[in-house]
């Protein structure tokens, strides 16, 4: 579905992403795991439009994705759930979901899938005429999926959903990735939350320094060394 | 007593013009979260273009208005293409802090100091076209004054703040209920998540840009069309009576421009009536000020954000 290939991107002559290569396939929720500073945001505002790669190519189901705008990446299928939510702080909750809807030309169907994602994330629906900048940190990531999934994305990238969140609000945030991957949605995840991603992930990728040093299923991934002391904090016994 | 309320009446008919020649900068700053020092300038070339015409060649005054109209628009985009291209969207070879549009960057210092510079350009380059101080524009002041309640009133200044009240309604409209205005408003909320939703970011700031150098040139039509004239200092005055307007009704703020045009107006009559002319000027320098500095106060941006 998604296949990235040798992706190089660089912060004038500090280069974050030093040739990325992997996949996620459709219906499968992939995650992306690794450090701070590792390039994993960069990863995916590079899919998304908004920084330009020095080389390499990102293609989605065919069809190669350097070179368009952000706007073009997101009526190709794509939506990004930025690190750090991004919510339009000045817009209301319900503005912040037509937002979500920019893309999309059949203007009539908008409507309603605005009030089946109030449906979805009851909470949204109490805060309806509230300005998005006055959430709570977890109402803002659910606000910041709801607008997402506005534009009916075939491939849903989201960048650490669960940065800043209390441990009952990340619970209910992986609850959320769950049943959207059971309704048939492709996720690429990126995480640092290792425990969490593995309950919900079908296949891993490991980044560090900027290139991809670990693929593998989940079971791989619990046997591998390296992520057993860096991301779950212990050693299994040999 | 009458008097008073003779002054209150001219304050609050004066904030007409003040809100029209904010209304602009305010949309301006609202979209690009950047102060275009050339806004009066261009405003000002624009008359200067439509006096030329006027005085030279009999142009009709309503054709006159429309070449000032285009002009403003033309002096718009010459502006916007020199001095606001960083603005326009992302620049996706930068750095993410810049790239992703937070925070003060090299960028914004040079595009206020580079409008500084197209400022003075397009001013040497309006008073190259008609050297001398005072420039006939066509009038269509009223002749009358109409007396209400034992005041004057007169219909030219009452239409002013009317239409000025009519464009602050529609615009205001526009961006709070229409697709393009929720478009407007969300780039200038927070624009990497604007680009994210699929809004063509560049294309609506081009166009914002556009729409703003329009407003300029009609704020200038409708004062000038009342004072008949126009001369060097009308691209200083547009740009400061505005900006107090623009500062003290929340920068950005539509609706508040108004506010901050009448706070602008009477604060001015009463002082022109306290103490002349000069404590009139003195008290929009004043009111700019107070606001800068407010607006400079620890933890304002925080606040400002959430108000």
């Amino acid at each position: 579905m998604l296949e990235i290939k040798e992706l190089a991107t660089a912060y004038g002559k500090i280069e974050a992403l030093k040739g990325v290569s992997l996949q996620a396939k459709a219906g499968e929720v992939t995650c992306l795991l690794g450090p701070n500073g590792a390039g994993k945001t960069t990863l995916m505002m590079t899919i998304a439009g908004i920084l330009k790669p020095q080389r390499g190519s990102v293609t989605f189901e065919g069809e190669e994705l350097v070179g368009l705008s952000p706007a073009e990446i997101v009526g190709r299928g794509l939506a990004l759930v930025p690190e750090n939510r991004l919510v339009f702080p000045a817009l209301t909750v319900r503005e912040n979901l037509m937002a979500g809807a920019f893309s999309r030309r059949d203007r009539g169907a908008v409507k309603a899938d605005a009030d089946r994602m109030l449906d979805r994330f009851p909470r949204l629906r109490e805060r309806i005429g509230q300005f998005a900048g006055t959430l709570s940190g977890g109402e803002q990531q659910m606000l910041a999926v709801a607008r997402a999934l506005m534009s009916r994305p075939r491939l849903l990238l989201m960048d650490e959903p669960s940065v800043g969140l209390a441990p009952k609000v990340v619970a209910e945030i992986f609850g959320i990735v769950r049943q959207l991957h059971s309704e048939g949605v492709s996720i690429f995840l990126v995480e640092q939350n290792a425990h969490m991603a593995l309950k919900v992930a079908q296949h891993f990728f490991l980044m560090e320094q900027g290139k991809v040093s670990f693929s593998g299923t989940p079971g791989q991934l619990a046997e591998d060394d390296v992520v057993q002391r860096a991301y779950l904090g212990e050693r299994r016994a040999a | 007593m009458d008097a008073w309320l003779q002054h209150t009446l001219d304050g609050l008919l004066q904030a007409g013009p003040y809100a029209l020649v904010g209304l602009g900068l305010t949309l301006g700053f609202g979209t690009l979260r950047r102060i275009n020092l050339a806004y009066g300038a261009s405003a000002m070339l624009a008359a200067y273009v439509g006096a030329w015409l006027h005085a030279r060649y009999h142009v009709h005054p309503l054709a006159v208005l429309a070449v000032v109209l285009a002009v403003a628009v033309l002096a718009g985009a010459y502006v916007e293409w020199l001095c606001f291209p960083g603005a326009r969207g992302i620049d996706r070879t930068r750095s993410a802090g810049t790239t992703l549009g937070t925070g003060t960057d090299a960028r914004e210092v040079v595009a206020l100091a580079s409008s500084f510079a197209v400022w003075m350009q397009l001013e040497q380059l309006a008073v190259a076209l008609l050297p001398h101080h005072l420039n006939a524009f066509p009038s269509w002041a009223s002749e009358r004054e109409w007396t209400v309640l034992g005041l004057g009133l007169r219909p030219d200044r009452l239409g002013q703040l009317l239409l000025a009240l009519a464009l602050v309604l529609a615009l205001s409209r526009w961006l709070q209920h229409s697709r393009g205005g929720l478009m407007w408003r969300a780039s200038a909320s927070q624009v990497t998540a604007a680009h994210l939703v699929g809004v063509a970011v560049p294309r609506v700031q081009r166009i914002a840009f556009l729409a703003t150098s329009a407003l300029a040139g009609l704020a200038a039509c409708v004062v000038l069309v009342v004072d008949g004239q126009v001369t060097p200092m009308f691209g200083m005055w547009m740009l400061v009576k505005g900006l107090v307007a623009a500062m003290l009704g929340g920068l950005g703020s539509v609706r508040g421009v108004l506010g901050g045009a009448l706070v602008l107006g009477l604060a001015e009559a009463y002082a022109q009536a306290l103490g002349g002319a000069l404590a009139r000027d003195a008290t929009a320098w004043a009111l700019l000020m107070v606001v800068l500095l407010w607006r400079a106060r620890p933890g304002a941006e925080r606040r400002t954000a959430h108000a």
